[in-house]
């Protein structure tokens, strides 16, 4: 795996958690499963990636995190959007918009 | 985040993959699987735990403390792992590091600290020179009108302050009288020096006018002792030599004024004591008119800003010599100039820094053996450290981890180090000889902290990167095979070992060479011909300050004084088992006094040509009791006090006044101030090192009854041990009077040892640098040997087993302790001949290619060396063959 890959995947992974967090607060398996439902399957994040990730973007300053009690009365750590975290989703989904954009011409070009 | 969190965060972090885990695991549940099949599966799904933590903690931003931490751990556990490497280290460590805090906080407070004073770099101490016809160029100290002149002329100079050395005798509660150390000065001293008083108000000129009411102004010392730290000083009265003096003022306790000596030669008698009082400089009329004479002050100036000491020597000097000629002077007087730190130190400076390169020697030396054993523990890890590169550790963290070890070490080392040197530092402080200017601000300071801490961080580097390095020349698969490659890399490190060793051996030899140089000087100086005689001699210093004794510019009443030291001869020579009792005008070995010019009135040379002289008014039992010889002529004697006018020479004054005259019943110029009158030789008597052990003085003597001065020197020799005889004679002279002070009192013996403390402390300190070298010295070639020997017990049990004998073991190992033993001696010979030119100031007439000391030293190293390389060697010789080969 070369780590132009990676920058893309780790870009990518960031916007679906910020996106995944911009409606509701949640814990780390919420949001695995909000990106599930969110990509239709597509994407399976796991711990081994996501939680690295929520850390990397609380130490930004784009989440901040605080125990709350699950739908289940268990005790999680929830996630949810600062200020400069939803500046950063505006952001990056232009950023991936004008991405999405060009690959889509880039591909139908003939 | 910051790192005092990094705990909370961990235990946060734990927490969240746990529940995160639980959360998983009760979806698997919901879905309708069984509790035991749930957890497997949330587990399965959830990946490894530690990895994700670790993953996760990177993302914090810490991950080169926590790397950081992880070798500390690591370092902590090896050390534990050998903890009989941990102990010498640390126990060298601490020592040396402890020596050289010690060393250095003396070295701080006397040569580096700059003085309290304001912007103290431009204060300079100003004295003069004389050119004589026979001794060239001489520095003598200042004259009064010379300094008017300079202070009003100089352009160089911001202000000048005049001032001598002196002592007072203070009687605080009625009891007997005690000497203190004062100062007399120009009133404009503290305003020079940037000093406020601490209570009432500093001097102003009308102080120093003649008839000025007598004032005093305190040290803090002075303050705290005299008046218990009393608030309301100001205004009381305090009796000096009995006069009523009026305190004006107290100075802070950070001013301790230092002892600016008069001249390089002379010396203030008190030299060593506080200054506890100040009084203003009334010039007398002598001062006023004399130009020739009575150079007997010091000077303190302070220069411009800007202005350099060569461009105010210049111009002092050029103002002093056209003053010499348009007053028609026929003496030439020229500046000699230098700034006050360096001055005040001048006599120590030297001495000093060779301490301190001494116990930097053994510091170093210490070094290359804590190196040599890090050595040994990296070559025995190689295994371990291929393993480690193996699995992928970088480079710097190779070294990283290795290091971290030594800083360990260093930093126990350094604080169990600065611990020792407040307990060295009182060592040092309870040997240092008193002379040592500013030894009252030696403590363990904030620079002294400062350096102990950057040298344990430099000695960690030093004995710590060799090995450190070396952990990278080992390839990974090599020491993953076994035996062949290591015996190469056992050779290679053999290498390096004996370099080290050899370089030990040469700072050793450089030492030991010094500190044997420094005994033979010391020991020339102790036992060389003085000239008189010590033993079973006890001296008393009285000194008359009362009012009834007056003083030089009052009334002079000599019978009361000649009544004094009468009645005290008489009463000495009762004490049981006293020989002989006897007095003269100056305790001897306190350093030229009371020097004079003397004239020859049938050969007159013009002033400051004529010889210089040490006056001392003695009694006839003088000579006998100090056992110094008459050469010619005869001793003075109870039938001269009819007519006291007789004078005795010493063969030096014979020499230099005399040359190859016959000075008997010629007449020299009055010895006796405040008179004309003549004085007729009537003998020689022989060379004494009476005011120094380091060199004959010229003299010339006259009867008291011509002259009794106000400090006399009462000596008694006697069968009775000086112990006993001390009390008795301070009993009997409080009898007489009991207003005098007695500053000394003391056994001939110890006057003569403590004149000599400035050579016994280097010498004492010294050897015991030389003896830690010698120390760690063999230690290292007892390590590396030994080492060497356990490395290659195999091939010694092959060759006993081929046939070897004892004897040819034996001189296997030692042929191996020989290279680097007799390469570090050399090297260490060929070092010396380098340093030791430097060190020549320092020694009393030991010539610096002393055979014996070298000699010495060499065949000392050599013997504990060859004793340090027998027990390896012995070893090797009885290595059980059967055993040796069996092992492996």
């Amino acid at each position: 795996m070369n780590s132009k890959q990676v920058n893309l995947l780790q870009g990518t992974l960031d916007l679906l958690i910020l996106k995944s967090l911009g409606a509701a607060e949640l814990h780390g398996l919420g949001i695995s499963r909000r990106i599930e439902q969110m990509t239709q399957g597509t994407f399976l994040v796991k711990p081994g990636s996501l939680f690295p990730a929520l850390h990397r973007m609380e130490e930004a300053g784009w989440l901040s995190s605080f125990w709350g009690e699950s739908e289940n009365r268990r005790r999680a750590k929830y996630y949810r959007l600062t200020k400069a975290g939803k500046g950063q989703l505006v952001v990056e989904t232009q950023e991936w918009k004008k991405i999405s954009l060009a690959m889509n011409s880039a591909l139908e070009a003939t | 985040m910051r790192w005092w969190q990094i705990r909370k965060r961990d235990a946060d972090l734990e927490r969240e993959l746990r529940s995160d885990l639980e959360l998983e695991e009760e979806e698997q549940r919901d879905n309708g699987l069984p509790p035991d099949e749930a957890r497997r599966a949330a587990s399965r799904a959830f990946g490894n735990v530690t990895l994700i933590r670790e993953k996760t903690r990177e993302t914090w931003g810490w991950a080169p403390f926590e790397r950081l931490w992880q070798d500390l751990r690591y370092g902590m556990r090896q050390l534990r792992r050998s903890p009989g490497f941990a102990v010498i280290a640390l126990c060298t460590l601490s020592l040396s590091i402890g020596a050289a805090t010690s060393v250095f906080s003396v070295v701080n407070a006397v040569l580096l600290k700059p003085f309290a004073f304001r912007d103290a770099d431009r204060l300079l101490v100003v004295r003069e020179t004389e050119d004589k016809a026979g001794s060239g160029r001489e520095i003598v100290p200042d004259n009064y009108r010379h300094f008017l002149y300079l202070k009003e002329n100089a352009k160089t100079l911001e202000d000048a302050a005049i001032f001598r050395h002196s002592a007072g005798s203070i009687s605080p509660n009625g009891d007997h009288p005690r000497v203190v150390g004062t100062v007399i000065t120009s009133p404009n001293l503290f305003r020079l020096l940037g000093v406020r008083p601490m209570l009432g108000r500093n001097f102003v000129d009308a102080d120093a006018r003649k008839g000025a009411a007598h004032i005093v102004v305190l040290s803090y010392e002075g303050w705290r002792e005299f008046f218990s730290g009393d608030s309301n000083v100001i205004g009381k009265t305090l009796r000096i030599n009995g006069e009523p003096n009026t305190v004006i003022g107290v100075l802070p306790p950070g001013m301790h004024f230092p002892q600016v000596a008069l001249s390089p030669k002379i010396h203030f008698q008190e030299l060593g004591q506080n200054v506890m009082l100040y009084e203003p400089f009334v010039p007398a009329e002598r001062d006023l008119k004399n130009d020739t004479g009575n150079f007997n002050y010091s000077v303190i100036a302070r220069l411009n800003p800007g202005v350099t000491v060569p461009q105010a020597h210049a111009e002092l000097g050029a103002l002093l010599s056209s003053y010499t000629v348009s007053s028609h002077l026929p003496v030439r007087f020229g500046i000699a100039i230098a700034p006050l730190a360096q001055d005040v130190a001048s006599g120590v400076r030297g001495g000093l820094w060779l301490l301190f390169a001494a116990v930097g020697a053994v510091l170093l030396i210490a070094c290359v053996n804590l190196a040599n054993l890090q050595f040994a523990r990296a070559v025995s890890a190689e295994h371990e450290t291929a393993v480690r590169a193996a699995l992928g550790a970088s480079r710097s963290r190779q070294i990283m981890a290795r290091l971290t070890e030594s800083l360990i070490l260093a930093v126990i080392g350094g604080m169990a180090g600065i611990a020792l040197a407040f307990l060295g530092v009182r060592m040092l402080l309870a040997l240092v000889p008193a002379n040592i200017p500013r030894l009252e601000e030696v403590r363990i300071s904030v620079p002294v902290l400062l350096f102990a801490v950057a040298l344990s961080m430099l000695v960690a580097i030093a004995f710590g990167i060799l090995p450190a390095l070396r952990s990278l020349r080992v390839p990974p698969h090599a020491a993953l095979q076994t035996n062949s490659s290591r015996t190469a890399n056992v050779r290679d490190g053999q290498r390096m070992r004996n370099i080290m060793v050899a370089a030990q051996l040469t700072c050793t030899v450089v030492l030991l060479i010094v500190t044997a140089l420094s005994l033979r000087s010391f020991s020339h100086l102790m036992h060389q011909n003085r000239g008189f005689d010590a033993s079973h001699v006890t001296v008393a210093g009285v000194d008359l300050f009362a009012p009834q004794y007056g003083d030089f510019s009052s009334k002079n009443p000599q019978p009361v004084k000649q009544a004094f030291a009468d009645r005290a001869l008489a009463a000495l020579r009762q004490l049981p088992g006293v020989e002989s009792s006897a007095l003269t005008s100056a305790t001897p070995l306190k350093g030229e006094t009371w020097v004079d010019y003397l004239h020859r009135p049938d050969r007159p040379l013009p002033d400051g040509q004529e010889p210089l002289v040490n006056v001392r008014f003695i009694d006839p039992d003088y000579l006998p009791t100090m056992r110094i010889p008459v050469v010619a002529g005869r001793n003075i004697s109870a039938g001269d006090r009819g007519d006291p006018y007789v004078a005795l020479i010493s063969e030096r004054t014979a020499r230099e006044a005399f040359p190859g005259e016959d000075p008997i019943g010629r007449k020299i110029g009055s010895l006796a101030p405040d008179s004309d009158h003549l004085f007729t030789v009537v003998g020689v008597v022989a060379d004494t090192r009476i005011n120094g052990l380091k060199d004959t003085a010229a003299m010339a003597y006259a009867p008291y009854w011509v002259f009794t001065h106000w400090t006399l020197s009462f000596l008694v020799r006697s069968s009775q041990p000086s112990d006993v005889l001390i009390p008795e004679m301070r009993r009997v002279l409080w009898q007489v009077d009991p207003q005098v002070a007695i500053p000394v009192l003391k056994s001939m013996d110890e006057q003569v040892s403590e004149s000599a403390a400035t050579d016994r402390f280097q010498a004492i300190v010294l050897s015991g640098f030389g003896i830690s070298a010698l120390l760690l010295a063999l230690l290292g070639v007892y390590g590396v040997l030994a080492y060497s020997v356990s490395l290659r017990q195999q091939e010694f049990g092959i060759r006993i087993a081929l046939g070897s004998g004892k004897g040819s073991m034996v001189g296997l190992v030692l042929r191996q302790a020989a290279y680097p033993v007799l390469f570090g001696t050399a090297a260490g010979l060929a070092i010396s001949f380098v340093v030791l030119r430097w060190v020549r100031s320092l020694l009393y007439q030991t010539p610096v290619m002393d055979p014996l000391a070298i000699s010495g030293s060499v065949l000392l190293l050599l013997a504990v060396s060859a004793t340090a390389a027998m027990i390896p060697a012995y070893r090797a010789a009885s290595v059980d063959p059967m055993r040796a080969l069996r092992s492996e």
